[in-house]
């Protein structure tokens, strides 16, 4: 079952996995239950203009006539992100700085496997990680719509998972590779936290402010939710995430080989 | 390979502490090398250095012929390595956590570790969480001597372990070096060090001040003699050179004698002496001298 770093890291994942599963099942599967009764409001178009200006731009309010445009606006573009943030940030801090401030590094080091190997090792744990539950999140997407009569396209679905495995392995590389520079938990945890903070504000304002949506295109949550993210379309953003991620993870790789390794 | 351990001014700064001092040591193979030293002196770092772990401020050092910071995934193939404060998984149980680095070193003969395992008294099926903390020691020997390697570097390894365990890990740490290995152990106590090892170092503020073998420190040490006289002891006795300590009573003198006895036992022996009681050389002595800046 343990046979290299990578295998590791699942295993460790394992039950955690299995809880936020449960848990992201069931909210999109409860939030899936409200759509019957929200689409057959007399005057929901009313009703949704009356909705501040800014949050109709936030959360695209003006296609919550549509099932697609429903989950968009009530799981997609906030609080299905924001799951998949916390997930990737404290599993990836975990990997390395966990590891070495509970003192278990120290041995795995002292092996034939090197840092680069350790940390890309469990890089790609953390990518299944994520994988899976993104996984879970298309799959209760497409039972919500088919038992709500949601009537949401497939690839739709199939675009919006993998744009909250792309934000969560974005910040969650981000945690595992400045806990892979540090050593420490706790910085591995604030720094990907304020980065999306910022990133979100920048997100926000870029959508309200003229002046600012030059800038929207450097947000990751724009990069990963501009179309939808349930979109018929895959964005090209998204290789901007998987860019992102990719030179975190490089820039962390030489800067580990090199620094000392600290006493749990 | 001529030397299993070779550094040349091996320093460590942490910040503005400097660690370790321009340390030169040279080890050949196939011998057991206590390093000794106070908490705090600089052992571990040391360790840690030669392991891989840590990067040296200035100076080298080359384990088993690789140099510890060009060539460490090489030679850390080729270690066996024991932290000082060593730390498994513990929601593993010790056959999971000992195959999971044993496949990490690209396997290992598993007689090996059940044997082991055996002679320490190791149950293997159970959670590291739940071992008590000699038990998890003895997991942390099994996993530093499971893949026969070439060097062992322990870090303080039988701190936990009670002496019939202790006994067996001294065992252990034999057999590697009868089988050609090269063994380096940090102790904080003499005796331990003394029972296993071919040569010391003793190493105080991150300075090395005495390396030497066993066999010459033990002939340098304070020997500790009880002389029994037919009559009164001489008075002369405290004249000689070497003679310390020296108390009557009765008609026996007790005294320590730093290095030869010859003279000593030359002038004793006109005074008709009835019987002579030597005790084992006293290393801590020459030990704690060197600790407290005597030496």
């Amino acid at each position: 079952m343990v046979a290299n770093v990578f295998t590791k890291t699942l295993r460790d994942q394992r039950r955690s996995l299995i809880g936020w599963s449960i848990g992201i099942t069931t909210l999109v599967l409860v939030e899936g239950a409200l759509w019957p009764s929200i689409r057959d409001m007399p005057n929901l178009d009313e009703f949704l203009s009356s909705y501040p200006d800014a949050f109709k731009k936030a959360f695209n309010v003006g296609a919550m006539t549509t099932g697609t445009g429903f989950l968009n606006a009530e799981l997609y573009t906030l609080v299905l992100p924001i799951l998949f943030l916390v997930f990737g940030i404290s599993r990836g801090a975990r990997l390395v700085a966990g590891e070495e401030e509970s003192g278990t590094l120290e041995v795995v080091l002292v092996t034939p496997v090197s840092t680069t190997r350790l940390l890309l090792g469990k890089a790609a744990g953390l990518l299944l990680g994520l994988c899976v539950l993104g996984g879970v999140t298309g799959l209760s997407t497409w039972l919500a719509s088919a038992s709500f009569s949601m009537g949401i396209e497939p690839w739709s679905i199939a675009v919006g998972s993998v744009s909250m495995v792309l934000l969560g392995l974005e910040y969650g590389f981000l945690a595992l590779a400045v806990g892979a520079v540090t050593g420490r938990r706790s910085i591995a945890i604030a720094v990907p936290s304020v980065a999306a903070v910022g990133a979100y504000v920048l997100y926000v304002a870029g959508l309200m402010v003229d002046s600012v949506s030059g800038w929207l295109p450097w947000s990751p949550f724009h990069q990963a939710l501009a179309e939808g993210p349930l979109a018929s379309g895959l964005p090209s953003r998204f290789s901007l995430l998987v860019l992102g991620a990719l030179v975190v993870i490089a820039v962390a790789a030489p800067v580990f080989a090199r620094r000392d390794i600290r006493v749990g | 390979m001529d030397v299993a351990i070779e550094t040349h001014g091996l320093t460590k700064r942490f910040g503005r502490r400097r660690a370790l001092d321009g340390i030169d040591l040279t080890i050949p193979p196939g011998q057991v090398f206590g390093y000794l030293g106070p908490n705090g002196a600089g052992k571990t770092t040391t360790i840690r250095l030669l392991a891989g772990l840590l990067r040296p401020t200035a100076g080298t050092a080359t384990v088993l012929g690789l140099d510890v910071v060009r060539e460490r995934d090489r030679m850390q193939a080729r270690l066996g390595y024991l932290p000082g404060s060593f730390v498994g998984y513990a929601d593993l149980n010790g056959e999971q956590y000992l195959r999971y680095l044993a496949n990490l070193r690209g396997g290992v003969d598993w007689n090996v570790v059940t044997s082991m395992a055996k002679r320490l008294d190791l149950d293997l099926g159970r959670r590291l969480g739940v071992l008590s903390h000699g038990n998890r020691q003895k997991v942390g020997i099994v996993q530093a001597l499971m893949h026969r390697p070439e060097l062992v570097i322990l870090d303080e390894p039988t701190t936990g372990l009670d002496p019939i365990i202790q006994q067996e890990f001294l065992g252990l740490v034999r057999d590697v070096r009868d089988a050609g290995g090269t063994v380096f152990l940090s102790s904080h106590i003499m005796s331990e060090v003394e029972a296993v090892a071919d040569h010391v170092g003793i190493i105080r503020d991150g300075s090395l001040v005495l390396v030497d073998s066993v066999e010459m420190l033990k002939r340098r040490a304070l020997r500790r003699m009880d002389l029994t006289f037919a009559g009164e002891p001489p008075q002369s006795l405290s004249a000689i050179a070497g003679v310390r300590e020296l108390t009557v009573s009765g008609s026996t003198a007790h005294l320590a004698v730093e290095g030869s006895t010859a003279e000593l036992l030359a002038a004793a022996a006109p005074h008709r002496i009835e019987q002579i009681v030597t005790h084992e050389p006293d290393l801590e002595e020459i030990f704690l001298s060197y600790y407290d800046g005597r030496g």
